[in-house]
């Protein structure tokens, strides 16, 4: 355990440690292009060099190791130089077209030209012409001009996504990256090599010039799109809508945790937010009348859904009210649904199982299981009355049984049986956030906030409870469904105060101790994805 | 595509490169020098049959063949005259018989003549400072380059 | 001055096997493999005070003292032939012209060092050479020199030769490893430097063609008799490169602190056609360069340091009065921008930008603050990159432009060269 003094502060490390992780230990932030936490070490933009008492040169900190009685420092006038002139060095040949850049506002070029640069330039040579921006792939653009080499892009494909696309061809000054003809960039986890380009040579297709990042809201958020459940950052825009179109969110970002995604997110999660504004949202209640569809007010349809449950349990018994659960619910919707479920004692409740037929799965981040809270629904110990994938439910609606099911997010109609089954019920109820074959099958729908729009915990594979905050206001009338379900409740004289969101969480870990041992991630906002300065300042 | 772009013979010599390594990303400049010696440059299809071959990813050959100036990825004549115009041959007056060249032949520095027999280009220091100026053609070396000297050997090589 | 690596060179006959047998070859590598402890060869090696002659100068004995001894890990010897420094062309007459000398040094060196394998990275534009060098190789191997069990000593040795393919900057051993490895030239961060982790991240001895071919005399000779040719700190015998505006341009072999007044007028025979002398670069173009006032300066390590120079790979390039040189160091900075790997931000972004400064100048477009800036660019790659090519670039543009600077006034300010035609 080496003993090292960095600015005049000791501090005793692991072996193995490097100067500048050493230092970040101690809050001091060295400026940096090609190091990245994630990949290994290229030690070839030399910006973080620093001096090292009895090296005869300015050292690396991104490689140097430290040591016993090492001294080193941050900020003396050789390394003030140092920097200046390796910013100097890369802003020679850089085209300075910030005014059309997207990475204007988080790049490091930038960043680190106001807090190390200010020089007079004293460049008077024609600058070298590369190749302006050019898409490489489905979701990235490439700008060879704004590239300052740093290799964090091709080390990612070769050692994160291990897709070997990308490679530095040429020599010297020529240097550039490159593709081999006729290949994209176009692997599972391709949207990262935007978010580690430290400039904004790589920049997304999909947000291309949509908005200055300053105006960005930020708010950390769990990726809904498998059981990984990765950390993520929701980037929105609600004050200039008409900037992009009227799109509220406009990127996601993956947010640091260690145990969970690193500093990574898939692309199917990257851009899997477009169903929160897509045009088959559901914004208000409607109800299937004779003449069709007709809109409700949302007190009018709450109080008919629980007049309809009333009612079937007076005529019908307990028994004739199903609850169709879906594993996209977050913990607090499910527990919300139990709690109502347990005060009417209606004991039907059933999942649909997408995960039999699991889907695309690596070893990296990408799980099998596309629904982000099946171990959450396992855990409240809902999951495991799943039978034949619900099939015995539709049974039971055949049988005249099962009068009446409210169903929740999913399609009923792509399973075979319940398919068939669904028109012998007598009432259907369909929470969700967006219309599908079963909403459109339902007397009476109730829409749904996304994930996006409330506050919740999903349950990971590995049993995180991982929390999440309501980005943006939900769209329409939508509600979270446990908002739903209080004030369904409510119609059954249940008192509003056990779903209000503490008491629901309090109650939730007294119930199941799994909840209350398991880490409740709390969603802090740190950034995988850029450590700038500028964020840093903000933080 | 693939290894049909190789010939039999290219892929004996080949196997006989991998059986004198261990291992197979050591044997990729030899098996290149040994693609470029029969087929005269390193073209695409032979670019991608060496990564299959290899098992590596295709562009770190291209990697390899663009950072590496012997590599050339463009055909170049019969007689590649590369004239090293680094300072003692330049203090000799390479760039002379760079003209001289240049002029028989009708071509600027980095062409190729219409028939394809020669290509003109100025190298860097061949380590024949004391031959100053030096060329090469192929692999051969020339010592003490002027006008004269180099129409002479173009006469000899036509 | 009896000459050791150059006695026979010119004459073909001296490559064969047969010849050099004649001449007492292989009989150090016998002695060494047959009588002497790799330590004890070590030892010797470092007594003879042999510098290594690639350029960087690093005691040869001490560095083979670094590698991990009574480790049952394989190690390495690669042999640096890629000589590639303008100016520097004794290599390449090494393997033209008594090829069997370095094979005996890489036997003795590689038992030195517990290495069963060695390679030798020649540049790819020596194909011929690299063949004479391979013909001298596979008869040795016939003669049972190479291959299992030598001399009956049980020391196994084989030996590959491989070739570049065109770049400067596999000299750079770290980057000569990552090209034998079949990879791009780019250098290696250090530490850890080769003899600890490699070639294959195995313990690995990079010596240069000429300081390798020493080894065998050395043997023959004993370390003390090899270190009193040269100076106290610099011992023996070295092939200088000479070059440029000279008489003779060749390679000579001298002691190690022979002037370099004497290798100009003595032994190159002075300068061409009666002109002035200007300025040399005495080590390889990457040295700094020197004034005619300069030319008294003992040629060892040493006493190039002291007057701000270094003897890099004793490629001694002259230049007299006719040369123009804005012009000179324009043609170094294109070599720089051309060679650098482009790897590390300063040498990749500078050295194109110096190159661009001095071509401006060159043709008329010079400015005021151009030589302060040229400096100052300079000063700011130094020191600064991953490699050694970074300073080597620096250091030419530094000291031509403080030791000649009204040459480069008179371009910027006044339009005019100054060279005597
Ligand atoms: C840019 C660069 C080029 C070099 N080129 C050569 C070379 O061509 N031949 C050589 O022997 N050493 C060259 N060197 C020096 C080697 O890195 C290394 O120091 C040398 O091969 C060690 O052998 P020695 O100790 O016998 O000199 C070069 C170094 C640098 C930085
Ligand atoms: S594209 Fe971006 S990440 Fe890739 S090397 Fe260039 S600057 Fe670095
Ligand atoms: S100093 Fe130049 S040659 Fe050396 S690693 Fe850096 S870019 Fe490459
Ligand atoms: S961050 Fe250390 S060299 Fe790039």
């Amino acid at each position: 355990m080496p003993t090292l003094t960095i600015d005049g502060q000791p501090i005793t490390v692991s072996k193995g440690t490097t100067v500048i992780q050493a230092a970040e230990a101690l809050g001091i932030y060295i400026p940096r292009y090609c190091y990245h936490p994630g990949l290994s070490i290229a030690g070839s933009c030399r910006m973080c060099l620093v001096e090292i008492e009895k090296a005869p040169r300015l050292e690396v900190a991104c490689y140097s190791q430290a040591a016993d009685g090492m001294v080193v420092h941050t900020i003396t006038e050789n390394v003030r130089l140092a920097r200046r002139s390796v910013l100097e060095f890369l802003l020679s040949n850089h085209p300075l077209d910030c005014p059309v850049c997207d990475q204007s506002g988080e790049c490091d070029l930038q960043n680190y030209y106001m807090e190390f640069g200010l020089y007079q330039s004293r460049f008077l040579e024609n600058k070298i012409k590369r190749r302006k921006a050019y898409p490489i792939g489905p979701h990235v653009m490439l700008d060879n001009e704004r590239c300052i080499l740093c290799s964090r892009c091709v080390r990612f494909c070769d050692e994160v996504s291990k897709s070997h696309e990308l490679g530095i061809v040429n020599r010297g000054e020529r240097s550039e990256i490159a593709l081999y003809e006729g290949r994209e960039l176009n692997n599972a986890y391709s949207g990262n090599v935007i978010d580690i380009c430290p400039v904004g040579a790589l920049t997304e297709r999909d947000f291309r010039f949509q908005c200055r990042v300053w105006y960005l809201n930020r708010t950390a958020s769990i990726c809904p799109g498998c059981a990984r459940g990765c950390n993520i950052e929701i980037h929105y825009n609600v004050l200039r809508p008409y900037q992009s179109k009227g799109k509220r969110i406009l990127r996601i970002k993956p947010r640091f945790n260690p145990a969970v995604n690193k500093w990574w997110i898939c692309d199917e999660g990257r851009y899997g937010f477009r169903h929160i504004d897509a045009s088959n949202r559901l914004r208000e209640c409607e109800a299937q009348t004779a003449d069709g569809v007709i809109p409700l007010g949302m007190e009018t349809a709450l109080k008919t859904a629980a007049a309809w449950i009333g009612e079937s349990i007076e005529q019908h018994g307990k028994d004739s009210v199903g609850f169709f659960l879906s594993p996209e619910l977050s913990n607090e919707d499910l527990y919300a649904i139990l709690k109502l479920a347990r005060h009417l004692g209606i004991s039907k409740i059933d999942f649909r199982n997408p995960g039999e037929h699991p889907g695309f799965e690596d070893n990296f981040l990408i799980r099998g299981d596309k629904n982000p809270n099946r171990r959450g629904c396992v855990e409240l110990g809902l999951y495991h009355r799943q039978r034949e994938n619900g099939g015995w439910m539709a049974e039971e609606i055949k049988q005249g049984t099962l009068r009446m099911l409210v169903a929740f997010l999913q399609d009923l109609s792509l399973e075979p049986e319940f398919k068939a089954a669904l028109v012998s019920l007598k009432r259907l109820i369909f929470v969700g956030s967006n219309s599908n074959a079963t909403s459109e099958q339902a007397g009476l729908v109730l829409p749904s906030a996304t994930y996006a729009e409330k506050n919740g915990s999903f349950t990971n594979f590995q049993g995180r409870a991982q929390r999440f905050e309501r980005a943006l206001v939900p769209l329409g009338d939508s509600l979270p469904e446990n908002e739903l379900i209080a004030r369904i409740a409510a119609h059954f004289r249940m008192p509003e105060q056990p779903f209000e969101r503490e008491q629901l969480l309090l109650d939730l870990r007294a119930e199941f101790p799994f909840f209350d041992q398991s880490t409740l991630d709390p969603p802090d906002v740190e950034l995988a994805y850029q450590t700038t300065i500028a964020q840093r300042e903000h933080a | 595509m693939s290894l049909e772009t190789l010939s039999d013979q290219l892929l004996a010599e080949i196997s006989e490169i991998l059986a004198k390594h261990p291992q197979r990303r050591p044997a990729l400049l030899p098996i290149l020098h040994a693609c470029q010696r029969r087929n005269g440059y390193i073209s695409p299809e032979i670019e991608r049959a060496v990564a299959e071959l290899l098992g590596i990813p295709v562009i770190d050959v291209r990697e390899i063949i663009t950072f590496y100036t012997l590599l050339l990825p463009k055909p170049v004549g019969k007689h590649h005259l590369q004239f090293c115009t680094n300072l003692s041959c330049h203090l000799q007056g390479a760039e002379e018989s760079v003209a001289a060249a240049c002029r028989r032949l009708g071509i600027e520095e980095g062409e190729t003549t219409a028939d394809r027999r020669f290509t003109v280009t100025t190298v860097e220091c061949l380590g024949a400072c004391d031959m100053a100026p030096a060329m090469q053609v192929n692999d051969d070396y020339y010592a003490n380059m002027t006008s004269d000297r180099v129409n002479e050997l173009l006469d000899k090589l036509s | 001055m009896e000459k050791i690596l150059s006695k026979h060179f010119f004459n073909p006959e001296a490559r064969r096997l047969s010849f050099y047998l004649q001449n007492d070859g292989y009989e150090a590598a016998r002695k060494a493999l047959t009588c002497m402890s790799p330590q004890e060869i070590i030892e010797e090696v470092m007594k003879s005070n042999l510098r290594g002659l690639g350029g960087a100068g690093f005691p040869t004995g001490r560095k083979w003292s670094f590698i991990p001894k009574d480790s049952p890990e394989p190690r390495y010897l690669v042999v640096n032939c890629d000589e590639s420094e303008p100016g520097t062309f004794k290599d390449r007459h090494i393997i033209e012209w008594t090829p069997h000398t370095l094979l005996e040094g890489v036997m003795i060196a590689s038992f030195a060092i517990g290495a069963h394998q060695c390679f030798v990275y020649a540049r790819g534009e020596y194909v011929r050479y690299a063949n004479i060098l391979q013909t001298a190789l596979e008869e040795a191997y016939r003669a049972g020199f190479f291959g299992k069990n030598i001399f009956g000593t049980g020391f196994d040795l084989d030996v590959m030769i491989h070739l570049g393919a065109g770049a400067y900057i596999c000299g750079e051993e770290s980057a000569l490893l990552e090209s034998l490895e079949g990879k791009k030239g780019w250098p290696r961060l250090k530490p850890p430097f080769p003899a600890v982790s490699g070639l294959f991240g195995r313990p690995t001895i990079i010596n240069n063609t000429e300081t390798i071919s020493y080894v065998p005399v050395i043997i023959r000779n004993g370390g003390e008799w090899f270190s009193r040719l040269g100076s106290l700190k610099s011992g023996g015998m070295r092939l200088y490169s000479v070059s440029g505006h000279i008489r003779k341009p060749g390679v000579y072999e001298l002691p190690l602190g022979t002037s370099l007044r004497e290798i100009i007028y003595t032994y190159a025979e002075g300068m061409r056609n009666g002109r002035k002398l200007k300025a040399v670069i005495p080590g390889g173009s990457s040295t700094p360069v020197l004034t005619a006032q300069e030319i008294d300066v003992k040629m060892d390590f040493e006493s190039l340091a002291a007057i701000g120079s270094m003897l890099g790979s004793a490629g001694v390039i002259v230049m007299d009065e006719s040369a123009c040189l804005v012009k000179a160091l324009a043609v170094l900075g294109k070599f720089y921008q051309h060679e650098s790997c482009g790897q590390c931000t300063p040498c990749r972004e500078g050295t194109g930008w110096m190159t661009r400064i001095l071509h401006r100048i060159l043709t008329g477009r010079g400015v005021k603050g151009d030589l302060e800036n040229l400096v100052r660019v300079a000063n700011n790659i130094q020191g600064n990159t991953i490699c050694a090519l970074g300073d080597g670039a620096a250091m030419p543009m530094i000291s031509f432009v403080t030791k000649f600077r009204e040459e480069f006034e008179s371009h910027i300010f006044h339009k005019r060269c100054t060279a005597v035609r």
